[in-house]
């Protein structure tokens, strides 16, 4: 066989050292330390910091789960059927217009949205032009769950349509023929084929997009402008920005790492899998 | 795909056959509209001087924002992002190779273990930890400089090029290795003269990978590079913080360039594997 031999062992894991300390030191010291810092105020241990996030921003951490909750069931609403469908009936044009939003960096998905929606933007525009609302209308989502879970699932649909398709090519035609020949619809093989047989990543799929969800920043700095409930990486990044309270910032940082957590476990046990 | 459906089933089919395009044609009409419809409004507010409500189109249509990028701040954050970007990805690319090589030879002991870590960055939420990094570098002297936003950039870039090059390295077949290797050659000349340029179309992918992820990057630019290293995105949520909508719209769709440029021109060529990496951008 080809094992290296010593030396070359050696060489190789030197090669090695300088991206695992790029990793270490900007983000493995980094989590640490705003571990240690949750647990402290002036330099003394206490729970002080969580005291705070409990006392100001309980509501949020409701609020985030609730548009995270939101935004899946959004994605997964719209990306198991479609999907689906797509599996059984190939469309180049749908698939190729799926993709776009892949390319599409967060911030620019979050501005995008935000002149979309806002409460006359440019979807009030298109309406408008078609008839459809008249001129004293008004659209107040932009800076609301709605709005941020719509936001959220335009950018994350793509990635589990593909997720998805991928996984839906994985199930033999002939259970889907089997399917048809018992009469089933198109809706009828998703349910009763795809879903179940793809189950696993599906679950990854939705694994990775709520972690996601939960820990998005940049779309909600780029839609909301401070009033009403808000997502808990917006109350993070003022806690550390405006108030220079470091402390705090990290408390928030550990309710969202829990969040996570157990999301991360299956994530992490998922590509293991692969 | 249909080639293998027996032609039973097209039979039964048919009488569906008008409907079946029609709801064909409305999803792709749909899709059209729910994908297009929101940056068709970055479009319009980039060259909108005028545009009061209700009306469809702006009132008055010019040029004025987009002559912003040959000038000024907007150029220069483009630069600098592009600066970045380009040591980024060469750093990230010469530091991830060892790692991703050796992971997928199982040639590095606690390979996996390494791999996991690598995976790091992308499972956690990066807000508070890059928060925390921005506490330690302003400690390390580092914060506001472009070391600093380099270095940041780099957490989320090798998660890219380990991943994606220890895919490639895994598909380049072995055996053509332990040819050379019985031949007598040593691992490390192995791997110069046959595994990696048998790998370069998949190094030059992922190294693209690594490039857009660090022109887009926007978090870990916003705190470590603040107030003096500004990249676009950055740039971008500052022009829309003073309401300037027509500025960040140019940026916004400046911004895209890459990307879209990407998908229309690998899209024969860019497997689906290296795709799944786009959204977590």
């Amino acid at each position: 066989m080809n094992a290296a031999r010593p030396a070359e062992q050696v060489l190789w894991w030197l090669a090695a050292i300088p991206a695992t300390m790029v990793i270490i030191v900007g983000f493995g010291f980094p989590l640490v330390q705003s571990l240690v810092a949750s647990f402290t105020r002036d330099g003394v241990l206490t729970l002080a910091n969580y005291e705070l996030v409990y006392r100001l921003y309980r509501q949020d951490v409701v609020y985030t789960v609730l548009v995270a909750a939101a935004g899946l069931v959004l994605t997964f609403g719209i990306g198991i059927p479609l999907s689906g469908y797509l599996r059984l009936h190939h469309s180049q044009t749908a698939e190729f217009l799926l993709k776009v939003p892949l390319f599409v960096p967060f911030v620019v998905v979050g501005h995008a949205m935000r002149i979309f929606l806002a409460p006359r933007g440019t979807l009030l525009i298109f309406l408008h032009a078609l008839g459809l609302v008249s001129q004293d209308t008004t659209l107040a989502i932009s800076e609301g769950w709605l709005g941020l879970s719509i936001a959220l699932a335009w950018k994350h649909l793509a990635l589990v349509v593909l997720l998805l398709m991928g996984a839906f090519r994985g199930v033999g035609e002939e259970y889907l023929e089997a399917a048809r020949g018992f009469g089933a619809g198109t809706l009828r093989q998703i349910w009763a084929v795809m879903v179940p047989m793809a189950a696993p990543s599906i679950g990854l799929a939705v694994v990775l997009s709520l972690t996601s969800m939960l820990a998005s920043f940049s779309i909600p700095l780029m839609m909301t402008k401070g009033s009403g409930p808000q997502m808990l990486m917006i109350d993070l990044y003022h806690r550390y920005g405006l108030h220079g309270d470091f402390g705090t910032a990290s408390a928030i940082g550990v309710v969202s790492y829990l969040l996570a957590a157990g999301a991360a476990y299956y994530y992490l046990k998922g590509v293991v899998r692969q | 795909m249909n080639a293998t459906v027996p032609p039973a089933a097209h039979q039964r089919d048919r009488p569906r056959g008008l409907l079946a395009l029609v709801l064909r044609a409305a999803l792709v009409a749909v899709l059209l509209a729910a994908v297009v419809g929101p940056l068709a409004g970055l479009v319009l507010w980039s060259v909108a001087e005028r545009w009061h409500w209700p009306a469809l189109l702006p009132q008055q249509v010019g040029l004025k924002y987009w002559a912003r990028i040959t000038q000024g701040d907007l150029l220069a954050a483009l630069t600098r992002g592009v600066a970045i970007a380009s040591v980024t990805t060469v750093v990230a690319l010469v530091a991830a190779i060892p790692v991703s090589y050796g992971a997928a030879r199982a040639r590095l002991p606690l390979g996996p273990v390494l791999l996991m870590l690598f995976l790091l960055p992308q499972a956690f939420p990066q807000l508070p930890v890059f928060a925390s990094a921005a506490v330690l570098f302003y400690r390390w002297n580092l914060a506001g400089t472009y070391a600093g936003v380099v270095l940041i950039h780099l957490v989320g870039g090798l998660v890219y090029a380990v991943w994606t090059m220890t895919a490639v390295f895994r598909a380049i077949g072995e055996d053509i290795e332990e040819a050379a290797i019985n031949l007598g050659a040593s691992v490390t000349r192995t791997f110069f003269r046959i595994s990696l340029p048998l790998a370069l179309p998949g190094v030059v992918a992922s190294s693209i990978l690594v490039f857009i992820y660090s022109l887009d990057e926007f978090t870990g630019t916003l705190l470590v590079g603040a107030p003096y290293v500004t990249t676009l995105p950055v740039y971008m949520y500052t022009a829309s913080l003073g309401y300037e909508l027509q500025i960040a719209s140019v940026t916004a769709l400046v911004l895209m360039v890459p990307g879209v440029l990407l998908l229309v021109l690998m899209e024969r060529f860019l497997r689906a594997e290296y795709l799944a990496f786009f959204g977590r951008l």
